[in-house]
């Protein structure tokens, strides 16, 4: 057992977004005297408006979280998109089961911020917002607490939740710049729509709601992909684009999102819509390559600052595996706390956790999806290659018709992907998602 | 001189949303310090001077510390009393506050654009006479020197006590606090009134969003761009 320091603090968490307003709650709950400092003046200030929340993991931390927190819409239809120049193939995934129990939500960040913030204050957290940390206390290779400005406070444990560019992390030498082709830029809209305009364009009934995740003639080829997903009252619209791809295409961010937002098969969506919103955010996409350390002495790491974000093609994933890692990190560092331990040694149980939680396990499965999805012919070519399929389908020019096989056949026959291509992509798909 | 700094007496504005049917939900908006209100400290810190004392109030379910971390020592909070959309109720329950404060020589309250007119209607439920757009005061022989831009010109008036003071920022808050600031402002005791909710003279009927101005895009290259806002500019008669 090592000496116990004087403290302000047991815990001094850094950051006010999910996986911070998680940590803190947790070790809260447990009795610790936690302080939870936030940069912007407001939990979610800093947040650009929202997105698709998996948050099953949330009831375990507050039972009927769907039901209790601001949250827009319950995800309950899925659609796979493959965006052309000029056709749309959609894989369309509505399910009544998705919402019985809530599996996703649509958020806006600055409201769900604001009210787990709240549940922390309810639960006894000091909350400190308009504070900037600006370095780390470090002694003898110890994180003994932060200082801002003129001010220093000391504390056992310093979670650092400061999200994806996590200057804390920088500072403590866990992260070194991230490549290019590690992250992606995120450029964003939220539309406003009228309510029932908004349910008959997006066939939803209540609160129901829709996410898009497309791929194709949204980003001109650029890896990445367009995103679409409804709130109550507006559509949050947007591209992520390979910040490594972008730079070599000679394409702008914020061109991209403007072609994606009018292209024709996706601007009837929004039509007469308000802008509400317009803003550009910082990605990881490494996947498990970006994981880094996550311990050092009287330091731990959660959430996009660990480099937890999970884009599958499927879904784009951060805030389930932010609330996911804080509830291993605070396990780990109430255990700590009370054995009075708070070496890398002690704290690693964090580690050990986290590999043992859902979002170990799903970064380790889905570790190949970032080098899957860099792939370009999933971008610019297998679109058109279905959308030809399907025109050989449903186009009847009083040619004899002819079985799918042989109709898949010509068209792979004139696209510039060949089967071996088909063949190893397909394989690696299985092997990635 | 014993001056009153009203603070966080408004949502955040920022928070709320305006729902299609004009709704306005404000949700989460918590109790929020105005851009206004740093001023307020400020100037009836500047009126108290070395003898005379600053007291904070505040009205809402907000968090108090916020004028206890800028150098007041002492604050009155009324929880039971929120903001009303009727201005001249959340100036009653203001005055309310103040009466119960005791002997006051200048209230000082922020002259918000989010929230005209509480400042006026606190000083007439007061009885007392206002002055708006304050931007600095001093107190002078027993009277208050205040000054606030008139034009290109800045005005001084001298005025008797009590009075209500309007006060409007003319920048950023010089220095907020810090965390120690901060912490040791909440162990600092906060005074609760008891202020009845004065009932609310205003119901809205029915919301429509107000009618909007359409914004006006300009394609092509920078110089196209340019060219086409200059000659908007000037077929509006701007130019």
């Amino acid at each position: 057992m090592s000496e116990t320091p004087e403290v302000d603090f047991d815990v001094i968490v850094i950051g006010a977004g999910v996986a911070g307003c998680v940590s803190a709650h947790e070790l809260a709950k447990a009795g610790r005297s936690v302080l939870l400092v936030e940069r912007g003046p407001e939990p979610g200030a800093k947040n650009l408006s929202g997105g698709v929340f998996y948050c099953r993991v949330m009831e375990q931390v507050f039972p009927s979280f769907a039901d209790a927190a601001p949250v827009e819409r319950v995800i309950t239809r899925n659609c796979l998109s493959f965006l052309n120049r000029s056709s749309f193939v959609n894989l369309d995934y509505a399910d009544e089961r998705l919402a019985e129990p809530v599996n996703a939500v649509s958020v806006l960040r600055a409201r769900l911020d604001a009210w787990l913030a709240e549940q922390c204050e309810q639960a006894g957290v000091m909350l400190m917002a308009g504070i900037k940390v600006d370095r780390l206390l470090v002694e003898d290779g110890r994180v003994m607490g932060i200082g801002a400005g003129e001010d220093e406070l000391r504390c056992h444990v310093v979670v650092a939740a400061d999200g994806v560019n996590s200057f804390i992390s920088r500072d403590a030498g866990f992260r070194a710049k991230d490549p290019p082709n590690h992250l992606a830029v995120g450029v964003k809209s939220v539309i406003g729509l009228d309510r029932g305009v908004l349910e008959d364009r997006f066939n939803l009934e209540g609160d129901q709601g829709a996410a898009y995740a497309v791929v194709g003639d949204c980003t001109k080829g650029v890896g990445g992909g367009g995103f679409m997903y409804t709130n109550r009252e507006s559509v949050s619209i947007g591209v992520v684009l390979r910040l490594d791809d972008l730079a070599r295409s000679g394409h702008s961010a914020a061109g991209l999102h403007d072609h994606f937002v009018d292209h024709r098969f996706i601007a009837p969506f929004l039509k007469g819509g308000e802008l509400l919103e317009y803003g550009a955010h910082l990605v990881a996409e490494g996947g498990q390559a970006m994981v880094r350390d996550l311990v050092r002495p009287g330091l731990v790491v959660v959430g996009e600052a660990a480099g937890l974000a999970l884009n599958t093609g499927l879904t784009v994933r951060g805030m389930d595996l932010a609330a996911g890692s804080a509830l291993a990190a605070a396990e780990a560092v109430e255990a700590a706390l009370a054995a009075g331990d708070c070496s890398a040694a002690s704290l690693d149980r964090y580690r050990r956790n986290l590999a043992a939680s859902f979002v170990g396990r799903d970064m380790a499965t889905y570790r190949r999806a970032p080098a899957f999805l860099e792939g370009r012919r999933m971008f610019n070519d297998y679109g058109p290659l279905l959308a030809d399929v399907f025109h050989g389908l449903y186009d009847l020019d009083l040619k004899p018709r002819r079985h799918l096989l042989k109709t898949a056949r010509e068209a792979l026959k004139a696209a510039p992907v060949g089967l071996t291509d088909l063949m190893a992509d397909g394989w690696k798909a299985l092997r990635a998602l | 001189m014993r001056a009153v700094a009203v603070y966080k007496w408004s949502r955040a504005t920022a928070s709320a949303l305006v729902r299609q049917d004009g709704e306005v939900d404000w949700g989460s908006a918590k109790m929020a310090a105005g851009d206004d209100d740093p001023a307020v400290l400020t100037i009836a810190k500047e009126l108290a001077g070395a003898d005379g004392s600053v007291v904070g109030l505040t009205i809402g379910d907000g968090e108090t510390a916020w004028a206890l971390a800028r150098g007041l020592d002492t604050a009155y909070a009324a929880p039971q009393v929120g903001p009303s959309p009727d201005n001249a109720a959340t100036a009653r329950a203001l005055a309310q506050a103040v009466d119960q404060i005791g002997e006051v020589d200048v209230v000082v309250i922020a002259d918000a654009v989010a929230h005209p007119g509480v400042a006026a209607a606190l000083a007439a439920v007061l009885g007392w006479p206002v002055l708006l757009g304050v931007n600095s005061a001093e107190a002078a022989g027993g009277r208050v020197n205040a000054r606030r831009r008139v034009g290109n010109a800045v005005e001084t008036l001298s005025l008797p006590t009590p009075l209500v003071l309007g006060a409007v920022a003319v920048g950023e808050e010089a220095k907020p606090p810090g965390m120690m600031e901060m912490i040791k402002a909440r162990k600092k005791p906060v005074t609760e009134l008891a202020v009845a909710p004065p009932e609310a003279g205003v119901a809205a009927r029915g919301t429509r969003r107000p009618d909007r101005q359409g914004a006006r895009l300009f394609d092509g290259s920078a110089d196209e761009a340019a060219a086409s806002l200059v000659a908007a500019l000037r077929g509006d008669g701007l130019l």
